[in-house]
């Protein structure tokens, strides 16, 4: 089974690239006209998934991939569902600061809440973060890419303080507390 | 809540959000726990992830079958309740004649002349003995309006206009024996009849009792809990269907209904959940293998992922329930669980 590993290619010269996963395929590309058109000191290329593993065929193309985010719709089950079967297409270094989650229609009713916890539950077993986007004005989506975009900074390595992606990951992971283990 | 378009930057410090609650500094999408701070004592009602198997009750037992007939025939919008302060249920005869004045108050306001269909109001209070389940539940009381059209002659029975009524199953015991003592919990309201009657009895309530209603929404996991244990009643009461409805978040949007031999779905909860196990209670794991099985026999069919859509009503004969709270009790005998989890949802649903 191929996985997805992070430091198999050689980095590109000021370049950064973010791989958004999403199922439903809405949120994506309104984000990845926004990151693109941020104001930023290096370039950007955003690549578009469904899933994981991703087509074999690009493989030799494909650029090093420094930050996959994941794309969940906090509205449909299916949504989670994916991601989580994405998750195993990962290779385990992966995880440390190069995943990240993001998370939709958090507010909206109560049947969210539960799946919000298990997002967040994912996410710490993980030690990824998670982030709550607005998807449905411009000011949500521009939001969401500019947090995307510190990430991207720090896990390829342009952050000028040395912050390394697994530093960061250990501080912006989330966390759950301890009645959740509980259960 | 439904998709407020705004957005913010978090801010550079982050404080907590204060919530209309009194939960202790949670936001509420993180824990499914929630604290409830009442004077001198910290209570956590946690979200159960396993139940006990639904018990057939013979409830005439121990209720009267006139009341159970009350409660069995209409469809019931649900809404949750806070505390009632000082709610005595030996003045239920003066709470009657202090609403129906009230009623009448308010519907003469304003109006020059009575043009309305119905005349005079009659309330009724009636405490519903025995549903209560823990020595902690305060008794259900049942409130009927009753009202006489205008033309309709002397002798003529007043017709029932509007029910509604006051329950708590099996509240979860800490919470109940932390509360101040003058207040009683009855955490569950069931209304059925005329939008404007409800709205009159809820302010009502709040004016005399200091409480605040609520409109309580289940939960699309409270509908999976319901799918299980009624299917897993099937052996003792026929169930005679399994009815699920979804919607689907298509353009137009797309409503699947789904039924399901009681046979077939009790066979496949029984693979998960043998009936002979010794332990009577049921995992949430074992009500999501048991949808997901639903769901990929659906798709193996028709190609279509039901998990992308919201499970919007489920029924058997046992009863039915709808995500925007409306339920139905279609059998006497199992009421116990229904009600008990319904309690516990507006127990949760209040904290928040």
């Amino acid at each position: 089974m191929s996985l997805l590993t992070p430091y198999s290619k050689v980095p590109e010269l000021n370049t950064a690239t973010v791989l958004l996963v999403e199922n439903e395929e809405e949120l994506q590309s309104k984000l990845a006209d926004a990151i693109v058109q941020c104001e930023k000191e290096f370039n950007v290329n955003v690549r578009l998934a469904r899933k994981l593993p991703l087509p074999v065929e690009n493989k030799k193309t494909r650029p090093r991939i420094d930050l996959i985010v994941f794309i969940i719709n906090l509205l449909s089950e299916r949504s989670l569902q994916s991601a989580e079967s994405s998750l195993s297409h990962l290779h385990s270094d992966c995880f440390l600061g190069k995943v990240c989650f993001l998370v939709t229609d958090a507010r909206c009713g109560s049947h969210t809440q539960e799946r919000m916890v298990s997002v967040r539950k994912l996410a710490a077993s993980h030690q990824c973060p998670v982030l709550c986007a607005e998807h449905r004005t411009a000011d949500g989506v521009n939001a969401a890419a500019v947090r995307i975009l510190n990430i991207l900074k720090v896990s390829a390595g342009m952050s000028p303080i040395a912050t390394t992606a697994l530093y960061l990951s250990s501080l912006t992971r989330c966390s759950v507390t301890s009645d959740l283990e509980d259960d | 809540m439904e998709g407020r378009g705004s957005a913010v930057n978090t801010p550079a410090t982050s404080r907590p959000v204060t919530r209309r609650s009194k939960s202790y500094g949670r936001s509420c999408v993180e824990a499914p726990s929630y604290f409830w701070q009442t004077p001198g004592h910290l209570t956590v009602l946690k979200i159960p992830t396993s139940r006990e198997a639904a018990k057939s009750q013979i409830i005439t037992n121990k209720v009267d079958p006139e009341h159970i007939a009350l409660l069995v025939k209409n469809e019931w919008k649900l809404s949750y309740v806070t505390p009632l302060y000082r709610f005595r249920h030996t003045e239920l005869k003066s709470y009657s004649k202090h609403l129906s004045a009230f009623i009448i108050a308010e519907r003469q306001q304003g109006v020059a002349v009575e043009v309305g269909l119905e005349a005079g109001f009659k309330v009724t209070f009636t405490s519903v003995l025995g549903l209560a389940e823990t020595s902690e539940d305060a008794e259900t009381v049942f409130i009927q309006i009753q009202s006489k059209p205008v033309f309709a002659a002397a002798a003529d029975a007043p017709k029932v206009v509007w029910r509604g009524w006051l329950t708590c199953v099996n509240g979860d015991p800490e919470y109940l024996r932390a509360l101040p003592p003058d207040f009683v919990s009855l955490p569950l309201f069931c209304t059925s009849g005329p939008e404007s009657l409800t709205t009159l009895v809820k302010s009502w309530f709040e004016r005399a009792f200091d409480c605040n209603f609520g409109s309580l929404a289940l939960n699309s996991t409270t509908l999976n809990w319901l799918a299980a244990l009624w299917t897993g009643c099937h052996p003792t009461c026929n169930i005679r269907y399994l009815k699920l409805a979804w919607s689907l978040p298509s353009q137009p949007p797309l409503d699947v209904s789904y039924t399901v031999n009681p046979q077939d779905a009790w066979e496949l909860w029984n693979s998960i959940h043998p009936e002979e196990s010794t332990d009577g209670r049921i995992d949430i794991k074992e009500v999501q293998s048991f949808m997901n099985g639903l769901e990929t026999h659906f798709f193996r069919h028709f190609k279509i992922y039901l998990s992308a859509g919201k499970l919007v009503k489920v029924s058997t004969a046992l009863g039915s329930a709808q995500l925007d709270g409306k339920i139905k009790i279609g059998n006497s005998d199992y009421i116990t669980t229904l009600l008990t989890m319904l309690t516990e949802c507006a127990l949760l649903k209040m904290l928040t």
